[in-house]
């Protein structure tokens, strides 16, 4: 027991927590049960997607980007496909564009779903927590239906897709969302109706317009507070331009309105997966790709469920990438956490980090953190490879 | 002789290993319940015994910057508290083993000390997650003891005793007094649900906060002990329930179904809510529970004072 003078009593959450669903380390420094102080650090599943990807060829660098989310795997996918195409100058069949916007839409359901289960299994809502993972499965088998995988659905190929959707496979898909219709319903009810979860919701975590706009919050978390950014409305890209998404925003910017935006998402993705049904584009679904991307540089956006994914690509001309960056939506949204998280009670504070439905392991990338002790430093590759070789040696 | 029954009474029966394996059986029912109503399929019927043995059969790791005896003895403290309690409710509708004027006020101290020793033993460790859970376990009684009390009040004042076997023999030749005390009912179910810890008021062990709350560092026996004397609690609470607010305990048929229907609408109740927060757990109970309670016990007793108390007196 410590008897020292007064110290910060800090809570640790992580990297191991039953929070956390991946590590990451937050540091809360409590007065009582209220939050005086947040800190985050992160890392600790920092693959080396970005520098795997330099090292193999254009094809197997977008099966390998496709697995940095296990949740919004295709999004992933479609942002280096389109990328790659627009440096290789391919225009992709409208049908092909088509099913991609289908598989995202369909994938965005999935994962809204998954955060609905985990952000009120936060809360200790375990009922509505159950419900909705065991509905999210009719999503999941639709998936499996299309594409053969649950998760990491590979429906993308360089130039178009692989899977093409039969009468079948439209006939199961409709019959499955006037199901997960009723079902969105539902949640909309229970999670703006209930006077125990609004209790945990309403007013916390609140985040103003202009924070939002300062700290750059993208996706949902920020159409909660009112940003009016998609870019699937802003820029859109695939077959998003045939059919326009309508956004969804709220001004409230509390969790309760994440949740509200969120699963009033899922109507829309509900909607416009009925509109590709309907006016589905007939024709080819693959057009031919080069084996090698002329020179040139070209930034990529997609919308993914969780927020604006970006990836810069690079060619050099050969056969592989020279250069991927990924910029996950995760990583944008962080600085509104550690924001909001302050005043709040140490109860809260599950709720609020899953707010932004997080992804760990998408954000990490290589970072350098700066010692008081030391000055700013700025690292070259040969260094960085010095020290990754150095670093592995002990 | 007499020390022959009192033997039994202590280590088998009523008390002792009866309630102890009652315990783990209305335990597997609660969870079961719950799963049920959460659309799972639940845990099989023998899982909370199976769960203590090997807990049992484990390694107790006793950390550093604890009181080694503390540790140790509070969980047996608990579980010797709700088996001495086990001895004064008519479990399984029999008689009491003991019986005294004024064992009612024993009892609910009795079943009080399961969750001081919990809050206890979170204070005992260094462990950031355990002293949150401590402070919180020992808030949450300071909300709910108070109108429980109130509530088991109630029906002993109905029936002008404190001695619980002669108000389950009241409860039980007059009409269920769950018709005249409503309010009562539901704060001593309500309260009961806030003893152990189940949701919704389940913030002292909230695992997406602080892992386990108070309960973090224990493992192995301590923790197996600590479960077992919750579950013990669950029996000795839904008995009382059941007996003063269900027209009495008069066999074991009765016993069955009458705790089984509390259980239900407990495990109901604990699927239907989100966790409260702690603030909103003392707020709840010191604004509306306490003071129904309070408003309850009032009117009982204006009544009595009249003698309005009609069939029920």
């Amino acid at each position: 027991m410590e008897k020292s003078e007064p110290k910060k009593f800090v809570v640790p959450i992580g990297p191991q927590h039953p929070a956390l669903k991946e590590p990451g380390h937050f540091e809360f420094e409590v007065d009582g049960e209220i939050v005086t102080g947040a800190t985050a650090r992160f890392g600790y599943v920092h693959r080396g997607i970005e520098k795997g990807a330099e090292t193999r060829s254009w094809i197997q660098a977008m099966y390998l980007l496709e697995r940095v989310c296990g949740i919004c795997s295709h999004v992933h996918a479609t942002a280096f496909a389109l990328g790659a195409e627009k440096l290789a100058k391919v225009t992709v069949p409208p049908r092909a564009q088509a099913i991609r916007v289908l598989v995202g839409e369909l994938e965005r359901l999935h994962s809204h779903m998954l955060w609905l289960g985990v952000a009120v299994h936060e809360a200790g809502f375990d009922t509505l927590f159950m419900y909705s993972w065991r509905d999210r499965e009719i999503v999941m088998d639709l998936l499996e239906g299309l594409t053969g995988n649950r998760v990491n659905y590979s429906a993308n190929v360089l130039g178009g897709v692989k899977i093409d959707v039969d009468d079948k496979q439209r006939d199961d898909i409709l019959k499955g969302l006037e199901v997960l219709e009723q079902r969105a319903q539902y949640y909309l009810k229970v999670v703006t109706t209930d006077e125990t979860f609004l209790g945990r919701t309403r007013g916390i975590g609140t985040m103003t317009y202009e924070q939002a706009e300062l700290l750059g919050a993208v996706g949902p978390t920020g159409r909660a507070s009112g940003v009016k950014r998609d870019v699937r409305v802003e820029a859109p890209y695939a077959a998003y331009p045939d059919f326009p998404v309508n956004l969804i925003t709220d001004t409230r910017g509390d969790l309760e309105a994440r949740f509200v935006v969120r699963i009033k998402e899922l109507f829309e993705a509900i909607r416009i997966i009925r509109e590709i049904l309907d006016k589905m584009p007939t024709g080819e679904i693959q057009t031919k790709m080069p084996r090698r991307v002329p020179e040139g540089e070209t930034i990529s956006r997609v919308e993914a469920p969780r927020g604006e994914l970006l990836y810069y690509i690079r060619s050099a001309g050969g056969d592989k990438p020279d250069r991927v960056k990924v910029r996950t939506p995760s990583l944008c949204n962080w600085g509104s956490v550690l924001t909001t998280a302050v005043g709040h009670k140490l109860a809260d504070m599950p709720m609020i980090l899953s707010g932004i439905d997080p992804c760990f392991s998408c954000n990490d990338r290589a970072a350098i953190i700066r010692r008081p002790d030391q000055p700013a430093q700025a690292w070259d590759w040969e260094s960085l490879r010095l020290h990754g070789i150095e670093y592995y040696k002990r | 002789m007499n020390t022959l029954f009192a033997l039994i009474a202590l280590m088998i029966f009523p008390g002792g290993l009866f309630v102890l394996f009652a315990g783990l059986v209305y335990e597997w029912a609660d969870r079961k319940l719950v799963a049920q109503f959460q659309n799972r399929i639940g845990p099989r019927v023998f899982q909370p015994l199976a769960d203590v043995i090997k807990l049992l059969a484990k390694e107790e790791v006793v950390p550093v910057g604890v009181n080694g005896f503390l540790f140790m003895a509070l969980p047996i403290a608990a579980l010797a508290a709700t088996l001495t309690a086990a001895l004064y409710v008519p479990v399984v509708g029999l008689a009491p083993a003991y019986s005294f004027r004024g064992d009612l006020i024993v009892t609910i101290y009795l079943l009080s000390v399961l969750t001081l020793c919990i809050g206890v033993a979170g204070a005992n460790t260094a462990d950031r997650f355990s002293l949150i859970g401590a402070t919180r376990t020992l808030t949450q009684v300071f909300s709910y003891e108070a109108p429980f009390m109130l509530a088991m009040l109630g029906p002993a004042i109905m029936a002008g005793s404190w001695q619980i076997s002669e108000i389950n023999a009241y409860a039980a030749s007059k009409p269920w007094l769950i018709i005249p005390q409503v309010i009562g009912f539901l704060v001593a179910l309500v309260g009961l649900m806030g003893k152990l810890e189940l949701p919704p008021f389940d913030a002292p062990e909230a695992e997406t906060e602080i892992v386990a709350g108070a309960m973090t560092e224990y493992s192995g026996r301590g923790y197996a002990i600590f479960r077992i004397a919750k579950d013990v609690e669950l029996v000795i609470g839904l008995t009382l329930v059941a007996a003063f607010y269900l027209g009495g305990i008069g066999n074991p048929l009765e016993f069955l179904l009458k705790t089984v229907v509390l259980l239900l609408v407990t495990a109901g109740l604990q699927s239907l809510f989100a966790r409260l927060r702690i603030d909103q757990t003392v707020g709840m109970w010191w604004r509306v529970g306490a003071l129904l309670a309070l408003l309850n016990l009032l009117v009982l007793v204006g009544l009595r004072m009249l003698g309005w108390l009609g069939v029920w007196l």
